[in-house]
């Protein structure tokens, strides 16, 4: 077991700047994820942890360790890849026992880990079987299994659910934290599914272009975004185009087509165009008039998807947002054309630099 | 992961070898290509010219063989074609249970010996062979048909020997095409005979020209068939190269000529990928 | 009615394609029914059956040391192309060299190059060097004609493979020996079962490069068979293609059955 320390890591292909510069530490038995959009440099990291690839800059201690110069081989970690890599040709058993035969465990001492590990994912019974003979979830159960057999210090997973089906995907997600807990085992996660990184770690790194925009609680990077790009990248956010209307203290007014929104931060000065970010969930609907700190709206479309419903709200000529209510809520069936009223959280509502202007 | 000098190592042994014993020798050839060569005397040293490449087009003997061997070329990839595509189409199309049944009866003569298959078509087509008899058993004819030593013997047997690699690609390619298209053809009302001739066969294009390119190369190439079914008299370039060295021992101008056939064969094959790259390139 | 029963094709396109599998076997069947006639030619019906030829074959030693010349390149040369081809192939699909595409190609030349190039080129090589009639030289000329095979299987193997299963294996404790030992090759193993074969049996088919480089003691038997024909036609020729035909069968119905050759030809 160990922590896991990055001092000044990057790497870069030629000219392309994959990594910039993280530093950060793991600490033992943490769990941490690394979320961002495909490209964001999340798995290159990994992999660099992994020794799979070599660091441009910078160093990787395991512990006390500086492990950055060592082979795959002799870094003593777990990985789970997305796509399971289990071994085509090998029996559960032999997959599980790969990683104990190349530390030269045999005998019943082998038997006994790998029944252990097994019993850990509640495989015990499928150690004849070979892989292609599994469905998708216990195939990735093995993949846990051989990456835990070896007793590693670092366990590593790239996508590891991102290949199975919604409902299975939730019930691993809940067994891989009960897991983590109870091994205890210093953990990295990378995931481009939020629900994942939020509901599974103790911090959260959101990755952007190869730069860290935040490493932090799951709350804390849920209700303090401390960027632009977290703030629409977190939640479900709407984007519309729009400009500072007026500065008052740290926040004031965004205008979008002629509709006023207030926010509690805002860094531009008055008359920048930005676009206006508001989480859907952070948008409360009403049918009815608006009062004076409200917005008024016309419902568009409506579609429900079980535990919640959106709405589709127009406010004024062009100006469309959309807006989230629970779906046994009073405010469940309203149909197209109803009045409401709509009152957005001033601190839900960010202003960042216009798409396409660099972030 | 892998380094660039473990990858170097891993390749170079392979590297070398083929350095050593194919590039370097078939260089060493074209020296040889520009020497005089005097009946009796050999090699005479010192001495260079073009006559080797010039007699290839002037001479008339030489003339006749070479456009003997593209004619060949031509004719056997053209009856590979015939022969194969419907074949290959049942391989591709046809009922599942026959499927691979058939691939092993169109590769096993293909990796049965050369030397075999030639020798089979010998029993059949010579004077005394298996059809001259059958042929005036029947009362079909008096005397045996001249099967052997001629421009017959070799258009058969070639066709035999090269004809599993011509289906081989056919049926690549008509498995490449989606049954999909073809569907939406028909459900668009085009004739099974409309679908083929606008769908299949211009969607399998590539493939028909990778397979005619391959058996046209591989027959002008070919040495041991035409040398067993077409005797000495009748030559092919292989043959006469291999006449050159073995018989008449005129290096120069053997070489000379497996350039030309070299030439040949590349050519061909850089046409025909030129040539694929600008249908990619309209797809 | 099902799509598959609408494109099923008609029966003259069956007929057509019946004719030419029979056309494929018949000099086959012909050489087998030649080699048990009592006569010298062959006739419908045959005058009498004889296994003689075959004792014939079988006695003369000639023909034995031929064969057993054929088998010594054809087992030296596959083993040979294998070892080289497939550390080769593996070195080009770990992508960790500049030009890989130039360098596949120059692998594949010799398939290119007319056969009875590559023997003249090394016939005179072999003459200048020495190497001539040596069984070093048969072998290595064996090699260059069969590696080609062997890394075209390779590189066919290799890139239907998870990249992520080795660096499982690595991640796992396995030296990068041990991970292409234990994981990659068993998983290859098939394909590269079928580029041996093809590179076996090219190397027992040749004769345009091999008849230029064997010494005049020691031939190989479709070098023997080529040049007995040019002698004139005996039907223990027939006898000892008869044995290489059903050696050739026995052989694909195996690897078939073991491996499902036809999906790699």
């Amino acid at each position: 077991m160990g922590s896991l320390t990055f001092e000044g890591l990057g790497k870069s292909y030629g000219e392309v700047e994959v990594v910039r510069d993280i530093s950060l530490t793991i600490a033992e038995g943490e769990f941490v994820s690394l979320l961002g959009p495909s490209g964001c440099g999340k798995t290159t990291i990994l992999r660099m942890v992994a020794g799979l690839v070599e660091p441009s800059r910078g160093r990787i201690l395991i512990g006390r360790d500086d492990v950055t110069n060592l082979p795959p081989n002799k870094r003593g970690l777990g990985l789970v890849f997305q796509s399971y890599a289990l071994f085509p040709h090998m029996t559960v058993f032999e997959n599980v026992a790969f990683g104990l035969r190349r530390r030269k465990v045999a005998g019943t001492e082998l038997d006994k880990r790998v029944r252990e590990a097994l019993g850990m994912v509640r495989l015990a019974a499928f150690g004849e079987r070979y892989p292609r003979q599994l469905s998708g979830g216990q195939q990735q159960r093995v993949a846990i299994a051989r990456a835990l057999a070896p007793h590693p210090r670092v366990l590593l997973f790239d996508e590891p659910l991102s290949n199975l089906d919604a409902q299975l995907r939730d019930e691993m997600q809940i067994e891989l934290k009960r897991l983590q807990r109870n091994l205890g085992i210093t953990t990295l996660f990378v995931t481009h599914d939020q629900g994942e990184a939020l509901s599974l770690s103790d911090r959260v790194g959101v990755m952007a272009k190869g730069v860290m925009q935040q490493f932090a609680a799951p709350e804390e990077i849920y209700h303090r975004p401390a960027t632009g790009f977290v703030a629409s990248f977190i939640g479900k956010p709407n984007r519309l185009a729009g400009s500072v209307a007026m500065r008052e203290g740290s926040g004031g007014r965004l205008a979008v087509g002629g509709v006023a929104i207030p926010a509690a931060r805002i860094e531009q000065p008055a008359g920048a165009q930005v676009d206006v970010v508001i989480r859907q969930e952070a948008v409360a609907i009403r049918s009815g008039a608006a009062q004076s700190d409200e917005i008024a709206g016309e419902i568009v479309l409506r579609s429900f998807s079980g535990a919640r419903v959106q709405y589709v709200v127009r406010l004024a000529e062009g100006v469309e947002i959309v807006a989230e209510t629970a779906s046994h809520g009073p405010e469940a069936s309203l149909t197209a054309g109803a009045p409401v009223a709509l009152a957005i959280d001033p601190a839900s509502v960010f202003a960042m630099p216009p798409e396409g202007a660099t972030a | 992961m892998m380094s660039r000098r473990q990858g170097l190592l891993l390749i170079a042994p392979l590297l070398l070898v083929l350095t050593g014993f194919f590039l370097v020798p078939v260089l060493m050839l074209l020296p040889t290509s520009f020497g005089v060569y005097e009946p009796g005397a050999g090699l005479v040293n010192g001495a260079w010219s073009l006559k080797n490449y010039s007699q290839i087009v002037t001479d008339d003997y030489y003339r006749e063989v070479i456009w003997r061997t593209l004619g060949l070329g031509f004719s056997v990839t053209l009856l590979c074609l015939l022969l194969g595509y419907p074949l290959a189409y049942l391989i591709a199309r046809g009922p599942e249970r026959w499927r691979v049944p058939l691939i092993l009866l169109v590769i096993f003569p293909m990796l049965l010996n050369l030397v075999v298959r030639s020798f089979g078509w010998i029993a059949l087509l010579a004077n005394r062979g298996l059809i001259n008899n059958l042929l005036m058993q029947l009362g079909v004819i008096g005397a045996p048909v001249k099967l052997l030593f001629n421009f017959i013997g070799l258009f058969i047997g070639l066709t035999h020997i090269y004809l599993p690699f011509m289906v081989l690609m056919l049926v690549a390619a008509i498995r490449n095409v989606p049954r999909d298209v073809e569907s939406a053809a028909a459900t668009l009302g085009s004739s099974r005979a409309h679908v083929f001739m606008a769908v299949t066969l211009p969607l399998s294009a590539s493939g028909i020209l990778a397979g005619s390119i391959l058996v046209f190369v591989l027959t002008i190439s070919a040495l041991v068939t035409p040398r067993m079914l077409g005797g000495p008299t009748y030559q092919v370039m292989a043959t006469l190269i291999y006449d050159e060295y073995m018989q008449l021992l005129d290096w120069p101008s053997g070489s000379a000529l497996s350039f030309a056939l070299t030439f040949m064969a590349v050519a061909i094959i850089w046409l025909s990928s030129r040539l694929t790259k600008r249908w990619a390139g309209m797809a | 009615m099902s799509d598959a029963a609408e494109n099923r094709p008609g029966w003259g396109l069956t007929a057509t394609a019946f004719t030419v599998v029979a056309f494929l076997q018949l000099p086959v069947i012909v050489v087998v029914l030649a080699a048990f006639s009592t006569t010298s030619y062959l006739t419908i019906p045959p005058q009498g059956l004889t296994l003689a030829w075959f004792g014939k074959v079988l006695s003369d030693p000639t023909y034995l040391s031929a064969i057993r010349m054929s088998l010594i390149l054809a087992c030296g040369s596959t083993l040979i192309s294998l070892v080289l081809g497939v550390a080769a192939a593996y070195a080009l699909f770990r992508k960790v060299l500049p030009g890989s595409e130039a360098v596949t190609s120059f692998l594949m030349a010799p398939l290119v190059m007319p056969a009875v190039v590559v023997g003249v080129a090394l016939l005179q090589f072999y003459s200048m060097t020495g190497l001539r009639g040596s069984l070093v030289g048969l072998l290595l000329a064996h090699v260059v004609i069969t590696v080609p095979y062997v890394v075209r299987s390779a590189l066919a193997s290799l890139s239907g493979l998870d990249l992520a299963v080795e660096e499982a294996a690595r991640v796992l404790g396995a030296s990068g020996f041990e991970a292409f030992r234990l994981v990659t090759l068993p998983l290859i193993a098939p394909g590269l079962v079928a580029g041996a074969l093809f590179s076996f049996i090219t190397s027992l088919d040749n004769v345009p490069v091999t008849i230029f480089l064997i010494s005049a003691s020691q031939t190989t038997l479709p070098v023997l068979i080529f040049s007995s024909v040019e002698m004139g036609i005996d039907p223990s020729v027939a006898a000892v293609s008869t044995l290489l035909i059903l050696a050739t069968g026995i052989v694909l119905l195996l690897a078939e059955r073991r491996f499902g050759f036809h999906r790699f030809v």
